[in-house]
């Protein structure tokens, strides 16, 4: 059986909008295993980056994780004081945003960025071997010991982002929660940036959570992939049986929505409509009201995510319930 | 009948860096950030030209200078045989109801105090005088219709805040076509955009192309996505163009090992076909201090010492052919002969 | 049936739209604003509370503010305690004029109790009166009796020791019982009712501090509308030009703006008034000058940052002129942070201006007016408490409700302009 690490069910999470409640992560269960990069896509506004703070338990007002177990290794998160998911945050999991600008202390030279960090989660170790153990790390990186003397603002993007990933290494991290990584990054630094982060799974053990809009980054580094709308999840499997053979019709217009580079000039799917209004979300499937299969059925009730070939789960009311009296 | 509605002739943008007071005083040479460092291309009627290249690569600033929302520090741009540099500013304000532009960034680029229709009407009041309020009104609303933005009245009194983003992004492409121009600069217009919503954009870019008779220079980092619009595409690398020909023959032929590597780089969607290829060595080099001869020699696999280094390539025909042009030593020119992998 | 047409989309939005209505919004925000719309609220409450007096202040203040209506240093809340004429009530005499007798007859007896000012009072009012009589060949000068205590006084009118007394008239009540023949007669104090009360009290001179407090409204909301309203028009314009131009006009501009600003508020607005004289119109200027400055500073600072906001490169590209750009571009972008500091700059200013006027300079001496209220209540601060603490809370209480509703407008209105 699959080695799990963090296994998230029945995520709920709500804002609190001058307009009323917005649903944003609707019931969503998912389980990350060890040691594999799972990629977590969909357009702006689905949650996807919602569900990456929340289960790192980083949801604050007006948002609030209503119900759900976050199961970490075996211990159940929800359960943590403040505190403990401080040791946590960083320690267990790490995380790398989009714009590392923002994330690193512009006053703040790297190398004590990262010793600091260091040594906040592990006061034992001397100031000595904190800086040793960030050098040496940063170079298997790519960056020559001597740029961590330098300010963020003196490092280019990528580096910065490599330096992002460093840090939780540093600290052993578990699982490193990656969201939109590269968006900011050019064609080339991605490409390194994505290569990189193969070899540190190799390398280190790691495990990946990538959250990304840009389906052409899951294809090229993911081992399994989740697609979520409007709050809720809409299909996950394994990436290989998701793109050759998608399962729910958002997926498949999804993948057909995006150029691809290396295929001749086909036409590429137009999506009907918009992503809906999560204040007031059509009722059933979210998805219904673009959908070109939806039936009767698909506005009345929600589907529930179940396995419909092996390896390939999906949310949607085309495909039989397996066990289910009725079909 | 001018067949090229635009011309870029040499035009070098150079934008000077803030010296420090002391610098100033001991007379240190003034240094230069060289955005864009002697670009010659043209563009011709009804086509859509692609401009590709990655940050730092000088597109932006080449669009900019199309439209003379910048002064080129050397060289001209011609467009539909005027010289706009020659031209005084209020002249130059009266020609722009031809050159429009979409931006990226559709709610930076939308007045937030300004409704949709306000906005959209704004360049038919400064250009058009001769039409009446009623006829003005009329006109947004037919062309919010043909956006796709329905009904029209409706979109009219919104403000920016109060629609999608793939809305607001029909506002500006209905801004930039109410004067029914010649040319529109579209830099990165749908990077901002959903990935669903994309496909609807590009279509409409093109519709209105067919139906007001445009003419695009399309600004973009996206190869996957230029591949699909664009007739003939140029690719940049800090401030001059590699290479540039008709798509096709950038695509399945590239020759400049910067556009090979930029064209393997891209993420492709399908997990069958992920990327085996070598990259380049480091990072795009600081502008302010170009490599000297060749600007990517530093990073590229075939750089042979001695020339690569020191004298600078010129964009000449590959295999003989006059649309499509590479910049590289070991492509053209004399030292074909010396490319390792012939 | 799946795909939704436009139209139906677009029920879908006016729906939402319905549901959240003006009236409706305003309250959702509570919950989504939390403090920040009580401040708001309260403090809008409270300003339209004062506007409101200022606007109407004769219908709230009982009196006028110059009338000298009571006796002076009266406490807040207690009724006047005025001394009256008592004597037997078969006697006839009921008022101080009564005693009056023709020249060289045998003067009367009026008694007061020992220590108490009522004397005083007696004395000179007798006095008075005196005056009025001369020539009529009558003449009103008692002989003052003296005794201990209130009691042993009321003993003597009874069995006639003395033709009259004059006590404090509540005392007298509270006696009043045990002397059944001793009636109480009109106040000697020359017929100033009592009716109206004086809640907070009277002024050294006798006026009513209330209505005073209410009057004071007037002058302060005056002065502070006023002095912000001019350094809005004066301030906001040049701070545009200067943003949107740049160049040697900004420099100039910058450093005549800068050099005022480095000036201690009050010291500027004194040498202002000083040089002019006093005069409401010039405290106004003078506090003006004062503020010009800061609504320069700030919106010169949001012409330069709105000035590289995107829209505007797209204003140029569509051909705009500079002026269009100014005045439909920046200009409206820039006003609303306006509008947030005009809130706290009123408050500032009403605190500015008592300031003044409590250092006696700006306004004519006889305006009701809480500066001026202050400056001539701290003398008496140990016997009368209330001369200076209601003005100085209304000061406050002015103050708070500006700042308050500024303060919570700047909260609810700058995250909205980065919302979606």
């Amino acid at each position: 059986m699959e080695d799990i690490l963090y296994s998230v069910r029945d995520l709920n999470v709500r804002y609190a909008t001058r307009s009323g409640d917005v649903h944003a992560v609707d019931d969503v269960s998912l389980d990350i295993r060890r040691g594999e990069i799972l990629g977590l896509v969909g357009e702006s506004g689905c949650g996807k980056s919602t569900f990456g703070k929340a289960i790192m338990r980083m949801i604050r007002t007006p948002g609030r994780i209503d119900s759900g177990e976050l199961w970490f290794d075996g211990a159940d998160l929800m359960t943590y004081s403040g505190r403990q998911m401080q040791s946590v945050r960083g320690g267990e999991i790490g995380m790398v945003f989009q714009d590392p600008m923002t994330s690193l202390n512009p006053v703040q030279r790297v190398s004590e960025h990262l010793t600091e960090t260091i040594r906040t989660h592990e006061p034992k170790v001397s100031e000595l071997a904190a800086t040793a153990r960030a050098e040496e790390l940063v170079e298997k990186l790519g960056i020559r010991r001597e740029r961590l003397d330098d300010y963020p603002h003196q490092l280019s993007g990528g580096m910065r982002q490599r330096v992002m990933i460093s840090l939780a290494l540093a600290l052993r991290a578990k699982l490193v929660i990656a969201d939109e990584p590269t968006t900011s990054l050019d064609v080339i630094v991605e490409a390194k940036f994505l290569d990189l982060l193969r070899e540190l799974r190799d390398e280190f053990d790691l495990t990946i959570l990538m959250i990304t809009h840009n389906i052409g980054v899951v294809a090229e580094v993911a081992d399994r992939v989740a697609v979520m709308y409007a709050g809720r999840m809409a299909e996950i499997g394994d990436v290989y049986g998701v793109f050759a053979e998608p399962k729910h019709p958002y997926t498949v217009g999804l993948l057909n929505s995006v150029p691809n580079i290396d295929l001749d000039a086909h036409d590429l799917y137009k999506m009907e409509g918009a992503p809906p209004n999560l204040l007031s979300p059509p009722s059933g499937c979210p998805f219904h009201p673009r959908c070109p299969k939806a039936m009767d059925i698909c506005a009345v009730e929600i589907p529930v995510l179940h396995e419909v070939v092996p390896g390939q789960a999906t949310a949607c009311w085309l495909y039989d319930e397996v066990g289910v009296a009725g079909g | 009948m001018v067949e090229n509605l635009v011309e870029v002739v040499g035009v070098r943008k150079w934008f000077p860096v803030a010296q420090g007071f002391i610098a100033g005083l001991t007379g240190a040479p003034k240094e230069y950030v060289r955005a864009v460092d002697g670009v010659t291309f043209e563009i011709r009627k009804g086509e859509v030209f692609g401009l590709a290249g990655e940050s730092g690569s000088g597109k932006s600033t080449v669009g900019r200078l199309v439209l003379r929302l910048l002064d080129p520090t050397d060289g001209k741009v011609v467009f539909d045989g005027v010289d706009l540099v020659s031209l005084s500013n209020e002249k130059m304000r009266t020609l722009r109801h031809r050159m429009q532009v979409v931006f990226q960034d559709p709610l930076a680029s939308l007045n937030p105090r300004m409704t949709i229709g306000e906005a959209i009407e704004h360049p038919l009041k400064i250009h058009m005088p001769q039409f009446s309020a009623e006829d003005r009104h009329a006109r947004v609303l037919q062309m919010l219709d043909q956006v796709g933005l329905a009904p029209p009245e409706f979109f009219f009194a919104k403000y920016p805040h109060q629609i999608s983003g793939g809305q607001r992004q029909r506002v500006v492409f209905a801004r930039g076509m109410i004067t029914a121009p010649d040319l529109i600069v579209a830099d990165e217009p749908i990077a901002m955009a959903d990935v669903s919503v994309r496909a609807l954009l590009l279509d409409l870019m093109m519709q209105l192309k067919d139906e007001f008779d445009l003419t695009y220079l399309f600004i973009t980092h996206d190869l996957a996505t230029a591949k699909y619009v664009c007739n003939r595409i140029a690719v940049m690398y800090l401030g001059k163009i590699v290479e540039i020909g008709p798509l096709e023959a950038v695509y399945t032929n590239a020759q400049h090992p910067y556009t090979r590597a930029l064209l393997d780089a891209v993420p492709v969607p399908d997990p069958r076909h992920r990327r085996t290829e070598p990259l380049p060595a480091g990072e795009i080099p600081n502008p302010i201090n170009p490599p000297p001869g060749c600007n990517f020699h530093p990073r590229c696999p075939i750089a042979q010492a001695g020339i690569c280094d020191g004298i600078e390539p010129v964009l000449l025909p590959v295999d003989g052919d006059p649309e499509h042009l590479v910049s590289c030593h070991l492509r053209t020119g004399e030292y074909q002969d010396l490319d390792p992998f012939k | 049936m799946a795909l939704q047409t436009p139209t139906s989309h677009e029920q879908e939005w006016r729906e939402d739209l319905r549901k959240v209505g003006f009236v409706r919004r305003l309250l959702a925000g509570r919950r989504w604003y939390g403090t920040d719309w009580w401040l708001v609220a309260i403090s809008a409450v409270m300003v339209l509370g004062f506007i409101t007096l200022a606007l109407f202040p004769s219908v709230f203040a009982p009196y006028s503010p110059d009338e000298q209506a009571g006796p002076r240093f009266l406490a807040p809340g207690a009724s006047p305690d005025l001394p009256v004429l008592v004597s037997l009530a078969t006697s006839g005499i009921t008022e101080l004029a009564d005693l009056a007798v023709p020249t060289g007859e045998p003067r009367p007896s009026v008694g007061v109790v020992r220590g108490v000012p009522t004397a005083q009072a007696l004395n000179d009012r007798a006095q008075e009166l005196n005056q009025e009589l001369n020539g009529t060949g009558m003449e009103l000068r008692p002989r003052i009796a003296r005794f201990d205590s209130l009691d042993e006084l009321l003993r003597a009118v009874d069995d006639g020791t003395v033709v009259a007394a004059v006590v404090q008239s509540t005392e007298f009540e509270q006696l009043a019982g045990d002397f059944p023949t001793v009636g109480e007669g009109m106040s000697i104090a020359g017929g100033v009712s009592s009716e109206g009360g004086f809640i907070l009290g009277t002024n050294q001179i006798g006026q009513d501090v209330f209505s005073r407090l209410i009057w004071g409204t007037r002058i302060a909301l005056l002065i502070g509308f006023s002095a912000s309203i001019i350094a809005l028009v004066v301030g906001v314009p040049l701070g545009l030009l200067a943003g949107f131009t740049g160049g040697m006009l900004d420099r100039i501009l910058s450093v005549i703006m800068d050099s005022l600003y480095a000036f201690p508020g009050l010291i500027l607005a004194i040498s202002i008034t000083a040089v002019l004289g006093p005069s409401v119109l010039n405290v106004i200027v003078a506090i003006a000058v004062l503020y010009i400055p800061t609504y320069y500073r700030i919106v010169r600072g949001q012409t330069l940052s709105v000035k590289e906001e995107l829209y505007i490169e797209a204003a140029r590209s569509i051909g705009a002129r500079s002026s269009e750009i100014l005045r439909k571009y920046i200009y409206p972008n820039v006003i609303p942070s306006v509008a947030i500091i005009f809130s706290v700059n009123v408050a500032d200013a009403i605190l500015t201006g008592a300031g003044l006027s409590f250092l006696g300079l700006g306004l004519p001496p006889d305006t009701a007016d809480w500066g001026i209220d202050l400056a001539r209540g701290q003398g008496f601060i140990q016997n009368a408490w209330w001369l200076i603490t209601f003005p100085g809370f209304a000061i406050m209480l002015v103050v708070l409700a500006f700042t308050m509703m500024g303060e919570g407008l700047m909260e609810i209105f700058n995250p909205k302009l980065r919302q979606r």
